[in-house]
């Protein structure tokens, strides 16, 4: 187990490093005139010399990205070019409220999906075609789309829940539920309707096997045969594709945190780069990445919890 | 049996828990920008670029400053300046000294004193700053402590909009103890009505301030506490207004304005800015044509000003053919809003004259976000004349670096702000320096009228005003179209009035209803 840890880290430096390094390089192709944007329009070229060079853009980009990488290594992701606030203090008071929505979406996602999923598998026939109908439509609309329908009745009509912002848990529990409610329930609409066929087909195919017709003739009830045994060996191939869903949810915050002024990453994710503030999009991916790698290995722990065999695969 | 109930169950469960607590927030979330407990909350389309005095830009990013930095002085809604943390000021004869008295009993949220000396190296700092508005201070030759409650300004020319600039990002004061602190972007030291609480803002999206319990002017702090969030879209800036969770935001356009009058919010109007063609090149350095007066003047009259103020701008505007706003009482002439008339047979006899009745090109940049509806109507009435007008795509990061650079002939559909005197639409428009005279045409005519403007009395100013108004218009140095009008949303419990020159009203005139 130790030695499996130990390998999922190491890709996952690997992988972090390859992508901190294909940003980088991207984001200089992608150039403008940074100094000048930052100076303002009417500096003097003296001014938006003197900031180029004061950010070391006037260096080789290659000698700016080892300087960037050496700080990043030992934790400094440097600050802001535009306001100049560190970059770990920009993502970390951003960082709950992203993982608020995309840990809340993913649970939600789970549930639903695990209901739907054995419900459609278990019952067949009008239930298991609704379910796939819903399947199919869920994935056909867009969550933007699902967001503004969801915040013009629900928000705007209603008043049940905040239309835009966000309530930290501590300030008060009750409007930080309000307040992510409704983007969560438009980030797992297409996700649930995804995960929903994978625990269908999944609990299909265990109960074609041989052991859970030994479990019935021994006359467990149905719902300890679904519940403790066929989900268990079905939970495998769903859990796999919920991580990668998780990762897809970090995408889908951005545009929802966009449609309900949410303060979170994916906010200052497409300032910091329609900007070009390289140290704020370096420390979004680089957070980013380790979020995605920490995931993966805890997907793969739990897969491995959930069947022996793949502890030693 | 299959467990379809127990999945019912859990599924309802959930939906219940959901459903519960929406209900028990929902009161709260009714009254989320109410301001019964104290707290105003605003929206807000920009967000602070730099909190750092000097690098303070005005307009939108006024209501971030003024809730934590102190002027000079202050600026009525209708431009009248009043007394702030100067009590009185006086000019010599040449109008080149500004003396000003401040108050003795300020003190900035670092507990530091306000005082000349604090004034003098704001001043001086601002001068030298990054600011886009430093040029406000480029006549000031020194700013000196004569003692601790009197300023000294020294100009090496008279600045007839100087005091007006000291009521805004020139003259914001803030604790010289901060200047250059790591945190200073982010992390204001003033003597204003409110103190940002940085544990509780999430920069870039949400700025939350707290009473400054030392201010010197109580009477205008209507809050408790201030709330500026930051909405970016048209929907997003009406979901926050009617879903209760703003009391008053400058709305980015008017396409909401009939949906939101019917739902019941106050919408407060004013003009501020003018939109039409910034017809650039006059010496005609991109573009020969546009050398000639009689090919603008036939651009002016190429435009069909009414189907483009209702096409292009919601109806919500009035038509004109100057660049000054009726405000501006030295400057405005009404009979100029009408000078060109839609005449396309007209605009085609002067291209005739000109030489042009084969027409020309011109290449004008295109954002890509928004209507295109301005473009597609440039673009068609324009044709009609025989100009044929190639749009590029515009990187929105680019678009002004390359306007004030110089690489277009005319520029489209970019509000700028009419301001508020002549003064100021020569030093930002006219002059072969202007911010927006990029290809920094020099014209005696021009120069003449600014500098009787600036030196005159104030009758020759205003005579001088008017004059240099029409010889724009005659020269055709821009093809305005319409002003649009400035809307401001506010909910039932409170009050605004507008800032006739701003963006944003003055946070002091956002007040609760009585």
């Amino acid at each position: 187990m130790y030695r499996f840890i130990v390998r999922r880290l190491a890709s996952g430096v690997v992988l972090i490093a390859i992508l901190t390094t294909l940003t980088f390089f991207l984001l200089y192709l992608s150039g403008g005139d940074i100094a000048r944007r930052i100076v303002g329009e009417g500096a003097t070229e003296e001014a938006v010399q003197a900031k180029a060079h004061e950010l070391g853009l006037d260096r080789s980009v290659w000698s700016q990205f080892t300087d960037w990488l050496s700080h990043a290594v030992s934790g400094d992701l440097g600050s802001s070019w535009f306001n100049g606030q560190p970059v770990s203090d920009a993502i970390s008071s951003r960082l709950s409220v992203t993982l608020s929505l995309v840990i809340g979406a993913t649970l939600l996602t789970a549930v639903l999906a695990t209901v739907l999923g054995v419900v459609a598998a278990t019952r067949g026939g009008w239930v298991d075609r609704v379910v796939q109908f819903l399947g199919v439509l869920g994935h056909a609309i867009p969550n933007f789309l699902i967001a503004i329908g969801l915040v013009s009745l629900l928000a705007v009509q209603w008043h049940w829940f905040d239309a835009t912002g966000y309530t930290e848990f501590a300030d008060s529990p009750s409007r930080w539920l309000s307040s992510i409610t409704l983007p969560v329930l438009a980030l797992v609409t297409g996700a649930v309707s995804s995960v929903a066929q994978q625990v269908r087909g999944a609990v299909i195919d265990a109960l074609r096997q041989d052991y859970v017709r030994t479990l019935r003739s021994r006359g467990l009830s149905e719902t300890r045969v679904i519940y403790r045994h066929v989900l268990r060996n079905a939970a495998g191939p769903a859990l796999s594709y919920l991580g990668v869903q998780f990762v897809g949810l970090i995408g889908g915050a951005v545009i929802i945190e966009q449609i309900f002024a949410i303060p979170g990453l994916g906010q200052v994710a497409v300032g910091a780069t329609s900007q070009g503030d390289i140290p704020l999009v370096m420390g979004l991916v680089m957070v980013t990445a380790v979020i995605v790698v920490v995931l993966n290995l805890l997907v793969d722990l739990a897969q491995g919890w959930l069947n022996p065999k793949v502890r030693h695969a | 049996m299959v467990p379809i109930r127990t999945a019912v169950l859990a599924a309802s469960t959930l939906a219940l828990a959901l459903a519960m607590t929406s209900c028990s927030s929902g009161t709260e979330s009714s009254s989320g920008g109410q301001n019964s407990n104290g707290t105003l909350t605003l929206g807000s389309v920009v967000l602070p670029s730099s909190y750092a005095a000097d690098a303070a830009v005005w307009g939108n990013q006024s209501v971030y400053e003024q809730a934590v930095y102190d002027t000079l002085v202050r600026e009525t809604p209708d431009l009248k300046i009043e007394p702030s943390l100067a009590t009185s000021w006086s000019y010599n004869a040449d109008k080149t000294v500004l003396t000003m008295k401040l108050r003795t009993d300020v003190k900035f949220s670092d507990g530091t004193a306000f005082n000349a000396d604090a004034a003098a190296q704001n001043l001086t700092r601002f001068k030298n700053g990054t600011s886009s508005l430093r040029n406000y201070l480029s006549q000031m030759t020194k700013a000196e402590a004569v003692d601790a409650a009197t300023l000294r300004i020294t100009l090496s020319e008279p600045n007839p909009a100087l005091l007006q600039y000291l009521s805004q990002a020139a003259g914001l004061q803030q604790s010289p103890k901060s200047f250059d602190a790591p945190d200073e972007a982010t992390n204001p030291v003033g003597s204003g009505p409110y103190i940002l609480d940085t544990s509780k803002t999430v920069v870039g999206s949400k700025y939350v301030y707290k009473k400054n319990p030392d201010y010197w002017a109580p009477q205008d702090q209507h809050y408790n506490d201030l709330v500026i969030n930051v909405y970016q879209t048209t929907p997003t800036q009406v979901n926050a207004v009617r879903g209760g969770q703003v009391n008053g935001l400058a709305l980015i356009d008017n396409s909401a304005v009939d949906q939101l009058k019917s739902a019941g919010y106050d919408i407060e109007n004013w003009e501020l800015n003018v939109v039409g063609l910034l017809l650039l090149d006059r010496d005609g350095k991109l573009t020969p044509a546009m050398k000639d007066v009689r090919v603008r003047q036939a651009i002016n009259y190429a435009i069909d000003r009414d189907a483009m103020l209702k096409g292009a701008g919601q109806g919500m505007g009035t038509t004109t053919t100057q660049f000054f706003k009726p405000s501006d009482t030295a400057s405005y002439d009404k009979s100029l809003d009408s000078k060109y008339p839609y005449d396309p047979d007209k605009a085609k006899q002067l291209l005739q004259e000109a030489g042009y009745g084969n027409g020309f090109s011109v290449t004008m940049p295109q954002l890509a976000t928004g209507s295109t509806a301005q473009y597609d109507l440039v673009k068609q009435y324009l044709g009609d004349v025989g100009i044929n007008v190639k749009f590029v795509n515009e990187p929105a990061n680019n678009f002004l670096a390359d306007v004030s650079g110089a690489k277009f002939s005319a520029v489209s559909a970019l509000p700028l702000q009419a301001d508020p005197t002549a003064w100021q639409v020569a030093n930002f428009k006219l002059l072969p320096d202007a911010t927006w005279n990029p290809f920094h045409t020099a014209d005696p005519e021009v120069e003449s009228l600014a500098k009787t403007i600036q030196t005159g009395s104030s009758t020759e100013a205003a005579a001088a005003s008017k004059e240099l108004n029409r010889y724009i218009v005659d020269q055709a140095w821009f093809a305005p179209w319409y002003r649009p009008l400035q809307s401001f949303v506010v909910d039932s419990n409170t009050k605004v009035t507008p800032q006739q020159d701003n963006a944003y009203p003055y946070l002091w005139n956002i007040e609760p209803k009585s």
